[in-house]
């Protein structure tokens, strides 16, 4: 657990400032203690080295069985990689004779159990818990200033005695024959002065598939973060930062097959936007299944997710029109609404409360000036939260909506996939009829391990952004290998209805307020090479378990961080775990220490700007992909006292955790 | 007397009580003593002194609170309401419906767009008649659709990375197939450094504002794409724009600056030119070595779209700054599309470190978006690859367009505002002679010089009336849709009605491709040209 690097950490603890320090010490303390304790129970484990990675049978996945032992070239020749040093590449007990594990374990880890699952379904009738963000102790919040201040401070001296020493590495900063800079010192000081020092924190360069575990590249940097030499080893570490919530991200399986057959049979590119040349029948049929999918009339596919939001919401509001938008909205929504020439409003942060002033506020008054009144009002919301984890408050949300009249766009990007029993994001998880939502939009790249975004609503509406939205005429098409992967993986939660009677596959559900049901299982709407799926991606079993896992392993981090006396944000359900840091100084050591554990886990670590200066946070994004023992990992952080619990109990009492009903 | 002081007695307890607990939680703070023997000693040396900081203290709180909601409750225009007129005007309120059905024209042409099942290529079938077509329509012009050895890397990457990156580049998006696509773009142009966007559309709109701020001048030709319209537009920066691809016009806007600065005195501030290699409006191709000249001259940076021209002219595809000999390192921001140069998907920016590295934390695409599909950035690897080694791929396309060329520019019924060299090619129809106030300017003037000053695209819609434009669409609908009946897949320039700057007239896109031979190339032109004869001729 020591410091590898010994010469490279030392000189940034000199830099920190003295109770920077003193708590970074303490972390360590703690940290290497839970590593020393989580090898002595590994240990106690019989560890299966002779059982092969994979116990792939063929029965299932007759297409990728011949080459069972996956990245065969890329782990054996490397002999850290091809041993379970790290516990990763082997599952800790191997499977029994009647366990048949499809997935590759690094990929997609094999866990067998039943109990270790849930259901991601809010209680009907109850009202959602109003989310109370912890406040840490006064003088966390006071060191953690003065640690800003001191960052802030030295910042200034070392650019202030830099500027005469050593002119030239300002030069790009500084009017240089008649040109302005591009970016002026002050402008770039908290890029310069505050990012750099943790900059081996973030854009760490991976390779191979994002899923369970993930391949870093590893990197040292010579001079201060300033650049970065590659050491040419590779690190395999426990992901639990990609957004691949279902697990969706895999080189192997159904939904890759599929692929590939899609790429032989349609190539790459559809070679143009959708109304110059660049539709395929492929966008067809999985815009219907999108639309299918998520409850709405119709749906319309775009090749990146950030543009569905900025090329789209200009085609919906307008000068004259009122947009009211989360004030934690993503910078995609504010893009969209900037370019829209429409007026913005913010709330607060999910308060429905606030929300509600503020419409009546809006509504009475009317434009500014003129007090003409709005056109339209709009109001933008996520369903999930990515810095918070926090769920919109949609209940609520809709009654206001009943009452004032306002048009609702909800931002899925995060939800789709990973909330509700179906997976249908937060209307499902909810039990509204998604038809009373005017417009959903949400992305691939999280839950269907895809690249792009969706916006559905009624056909009308659908049609009239196919002609005015900004990527209609402009932008390239979703390409065939995306929408391939898109279809496959929701089909796959889905279920494929030509091999199954319709009966069984998902009860559905009778909802609040109106009669809905959500859609059955996909019809004609069959992905390439799907003709003849696995049955266990074509009956849904596979997407059901890939939904009740994410929702039993979101449940025991959030629930086990907070009986370690953490501070968590968010909503149990959420697959995105925030782990309060406040101190600047920590966040470095914390992504270290987890990366240089025995068992490496890469994390995310947010600071301002991206979050309010004072709670830098460490992100957790939980995945179906992960099982049991690594989120049991991933929880090995510090040792209780008093109130807090053990690790030890943590684990032991993982069930209890995640499937409790607690918010 | 009596009876106020007892209706306040309970007040000042709860005073008093408030008043100690917030004493004591003051002492417990810690630093609180420090605090405590400021403003004492400050108050002794300058009792002013403590009014002033404590209003100045007040001051910054209000400012802080109020920053939230940009509640303009104590405007001059707020009316006060009380709840009750709240309520009625709520239920008064009408909103307007959120989405306007289409017209019936719009509904049509979204009906005839062409669907293609299975691959789309030179050769593309139809959805709706299962009939095979020529293509001219579709983005290929180096003709990398459905090649094979890409189309066995892309799976291989498959097989290795799975599809979907899952995470933005910053939080571990980075895969080492994107540094090599950004390696491989940054070596094939000879500039330092590229960076790459997950989609090519979205690539401009999110450079300008990483560069352009708030007071910050760009001088933009009037006939930008709409992705730099856009991109413009959220800069904030004050722009200027000349006239379509006429460099003295900018040379005149670039003058007129200088002179306003100098009697201004003004602060030096970033400036920026903004154009395109090949326009994508009209195929126009811009002249690179004035351009440059002139950026050199005023002190300018140059941001340089070539979404139309890089995988599209020059020897290997390089793009303008192939074609005209300048060294790329002299744009400032060079940009292209993945997509439509070499067959993938996503965009990107070439230029020097410091440039790419302003966007990795600016860029707001690159940052807030996940990066692209690791089998995209391989399969655009490898079309590089191609583009280096097979220079024939360009003499066919330019062979193409010269056979193209040949046959359109006999037709007397045809504006072609593109440049000879453009394998993308605009067709405009020719105003009859009698027809109102556009055609003096239009049908005298020789559209192939790269100075002629575009009359039509500054106050083409104004000048057009809005019926003689819908009768010029519907005539280039009608010919799209002759010739797909005859086996030639055309489009019309699509664009967005009412939201561009300033509306080019009706056109019919040709994009040609490598992948057609000349004889081939020649007959789907001539099929084009008889059904324009055909069609035009009608009109009266
Ligand atoms: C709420 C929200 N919307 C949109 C996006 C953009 O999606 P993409 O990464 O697919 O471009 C994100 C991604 O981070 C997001 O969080």
């Amino acid at each position: 657990m020591a410091l590898t690097r010994p010469s490279q950490s030392s000189s940034i603890f000199k830099k920190r400032s003295s109770n920077a320090l003193a708590s970074a010490a303490s972390y360590l303390s703690a940290l290497s203690q839970a590593d020393a304790s989580a090898r002595a129970r590994n240990s106690s484990h019989s560890s299966p080295t002779s059982t092969p990675a994979l116990s792939l049978s063929s029965s299932v996945t007759t297409s990728s069985s011949e080459d069972t032992v996956l990245h065969e070239d890329d782990y054996m020749n490397d002999p850290v990689l091809a041993s379970n040093k790290d516990g990763l590449l082997l599952p800790p007990r191997p499977p029994t004779s009647e366990q048949v594990f499809t997935t590759v374990h690094t990929e997609f880890g094999h866990s067998a159990q039943e109990e270790y699952r849930t259901t991601s379904q809010h209680p009907a009738g109850k009202p959602l818990a109003i989310h109370v963000p912890q406040d840490p102790p006064y003088y966390i919040l006071l060191s953690t200033y003065i640690s800003y201040l001191i960052l802030i401070v030295l910042g200034h001296v070392r650019d202030f005695v830099g500027k005469r020493l050593n002119p030239g590495s300002y030069k790009h900063l500084m009017p240089r024959d008649g040109y302005a800079p591009l970016n002026s010192d002050f402008d770039s000081f908290y890029t310069r002065r505050l990012k750099t020092r943790m900059d081996e924190c973030f854009s760490q360069p991976v390779t191979g598939v994002a899923g369970r575990t993930i391949l870093l590249l590893d990197r040292i940097s010579p001079d201060y973060n300033h650049t970065y030499v590659f050491t040419g080893t590779r690190t395999r570490a426990l992901n639990i930062s990609s957004y691949n919530y279902l697990g969706f991200a895999q080189a192997r399986g159904g939904c890759a097959d599929a692929v590939e057959e899609s790429i032989k049979r349609y190539g790459i590119s559809t070679l143009g936007s959708r109304l110059e040349g660049g539709s395929s029948d492929l966008h067809a049929i999985s815009e219907s299944l999108v639309a299918k999918f998520v409850g709405m009339e119709d749906a319309l596919i775009s090749s990146m997710g950030f543009a569905t939001n900025s090329t789209f919401i200009p085609a919906l509001v307008s000068k004259g029109c009122l947009v009211i938008s989360d004030e934690f909205n993503h910078a995609s929504i504010r893009f969209g609404v900037r370019i829209s020439g429409a007026n913005v409003r913010m709330f607060k942060h999910n308060d429905m409360k606030n929300l509600e002033s503020l419409l009546r506020e809006v509504i009475s008054q009317g434009q500014p000036k003129t007090h003409r009144p709005w056109k339209k009002i709009l109001v933008i919301v996520e369903g999930l939260y990515s810095m918070e984890g926090t769920l919109v408050n949609l209940p609520a949300l809709m009654d206001l909506k009943k009452k004032y009249k306002f048009y609702l766009f909800i931002d899925e990007a995060h939800s789709i996939g990973a909330l509700g029993p179906h997976g249908r994001g937060v209307a499902d998880y909810f039990g509204i009829n998604p038809r009373s939502i005017d417009i959903l939009m949400g992305t691939f790249t999280k839950s269907f391990g895809a690249a792009g975004g969706y916006i559905a609503g009624n056909k009308a509406l659908i049609d009239r952004l196919r002609v005015y939205g900004h990527s209609g005429p402009y932008a390239e098409a979703m390409t065939p290998p995306v929408l391939t992967q898109v279809m496959a993986s929701m089909a796959s939660i889905m279920g494929l209805q030509q091999t199954m009677p319709t009966s069984s596959v998902s009860e559905p559900t009778l909802v609040r307020g109106s009669e809905y049901h959500h859609p059955g299982p996909s019809t004609r709407l069959i992905p390439p090479r799907m003709d003849q799926p696995p049955p266990a991606l074509a009956s849904g079993a596979e997407g059901r378990t890939r939904l009740r896992r994410l929702a039993f392993n979101s449940k025991y981090l959030h629930h086990g961080l907070r009986k370690l006396g953490f501070i968590i944000y968010g909503h149990p359900t959420s697959p995105i775990v925030p782990l309060l840091i406040f101190n600047p100084g920590k966040m470095n050591m914390f992504h270290r220490l987890m990366k240089e554990r025995q068992t490496p886990i890469i994390v995310v670590v947010v600071a301002y700007p991206a979050t309010p200066l004072v709670t830098s946070r460490v992100r957790f994004c939980v995945s179906a992909a992960h099982t049991k023992e690594d989120i049991g990992d991933v929880l090995d952080l510090k040792h209780g006292r008093g109130e807090r619990w053990s690790i030890d109990e943590v684990i032991k009492r993982a069930v209890e955790l995640g499937t409790s009903e607690e918010e | 007397m009596n009876t106020t002081s007892t209706t306040l007695a309970p007040l000042f307890s709860f005073l008093e009580y408030s008043l100690t607990t917030a004493q004591t939680t003051f002492d417990k703070l810690p630093g609180s003593a420090v605090v405590l023997r400021y403003v004492k000693s400050s108050h002794q040396n300058d009792p002013g002194r403590t009014l002033l900081e404590l209003i100045l203290f007040l001051f910054a709180i209000r400012t802080l609170l109020q920053s939230r909601t940009r509640a303009d409750r104590n405007g001059k225009h707020f009316i006060q309401f009380s709840d009750k007129e709240i309520d009625e005007l709520v239920d008064e309120w009408v909103p307007e419906p959120l989405e306007l059905p289409l017209t019936q024209s719009e509904v049509s042409d979204l009906a005839a767009v062409p669907v293609i099942t299975g691959p789309n290529g030179p050769k593309p079938k139809l959805a709706a008649t299962g009939k095979t077509v020529t293509n001219l329509a579709s983005l290929n012009f180096a003709g990398l659709a459905g090649n094979e050895h890409i189309k066995q890397r892309a799976v291989e990457t498959l097989r290795k990375y799975g599809l979907g990156s899952c995470g933005p580049p910053g939080f571990y998006g980075t895969l080492d197939v994107h540094m090599d696509l950004e390696h491989d773009i940054a070596d094939f142009l000879g500039t330092e450094a590229a960076i790459l966007y997950s989609q090519g559309f979205s690539t401009i709109s999110s450079v300008i504002p990483a560069f352009c701020k708030r007071g910050d001048i760009i001088v933009a030709d009037r006939a930008v794409n709409f992705a730099i319209q856009k991109g413009i537009q959220i800069s904030r920066s004050t722009v200027r724009w000349y006239n379509h691809n006429d460099l003295n016009s900018l040379e005149e806007v670039l003058n007129n600056i200088e002179k306003e600065r100098k009697k201004r005195r003004g602060p030096l501030t970033r400036r920026f030119i903004i154009t395109e290699g090949i326009f994508q409006k009209d195929g126009v191709m811009v002249d690179l070595p004035k351009l440059i000249e002139l950026k050199y001259q005023f002190k300018y940076r140059l941001i340089l779209d070539e979404s139309y021209s890089f995988g599209v002219v020059g020897r290997t595809g390089r793009g303008l700054t192939e074609l005209y000999n300048v060294p790329a390192a002299k744009v400032d921001m060079l940009l292209g599309s993945c997509a439509i140069g070499l067959g993938s998907c996503g965009g990107f920016c070439a230029g020097s470190q410091i440039v790419i590295d302003h966007q990795r934390i600016n860029g707001p695409s690159f940052v807030f978006s996940a990066s692209m599909p690791a089998l995209l950035a391989v399969s655009a690897s490898e079309g590089i690859n191609i583009l280096r080694n097979t220079p024939s791929i360009f003499e066919t396309l330019q062979e193409n367009v010269r056979a193209a060329r040949a046959i359109l520019d006999r037709i007397d019924s045809i504006i072609i505002p593109s440049h000879p060299a453009s394998p993308v090619i605009h067709i405009y129809v020719r105003p009859l002679p009698s027809a109102g106030l556009l055609s003096a300017s239009v049908s005298t003037s020789s559209y192939l010089s790269a100075s002629v000053h575009h009359a039509t695209f500054p106050s083409a819609k104004d000048a057009m009336k809005h019926a003689e434009y819908e009768a010029e669409e519907r005539l280039l609908q009608e010919v799209v849709e002759d010739c797909l009946a005859q086996g030639v897949m055309l489009t019309r320039a699509k664009r967005l009605k009412g939201q561009e700057l300033s509306e080019p007239r009706p056109s019919i896109r040709l994009a040609l491709t490598s992948a057609l031979t000349k004889k081939e190339t020649e007959k789907a032109v001539g099929v084009l040209k008889s059904v324009l004869v055909k069609v035009l001729s009608r009109r009266r």
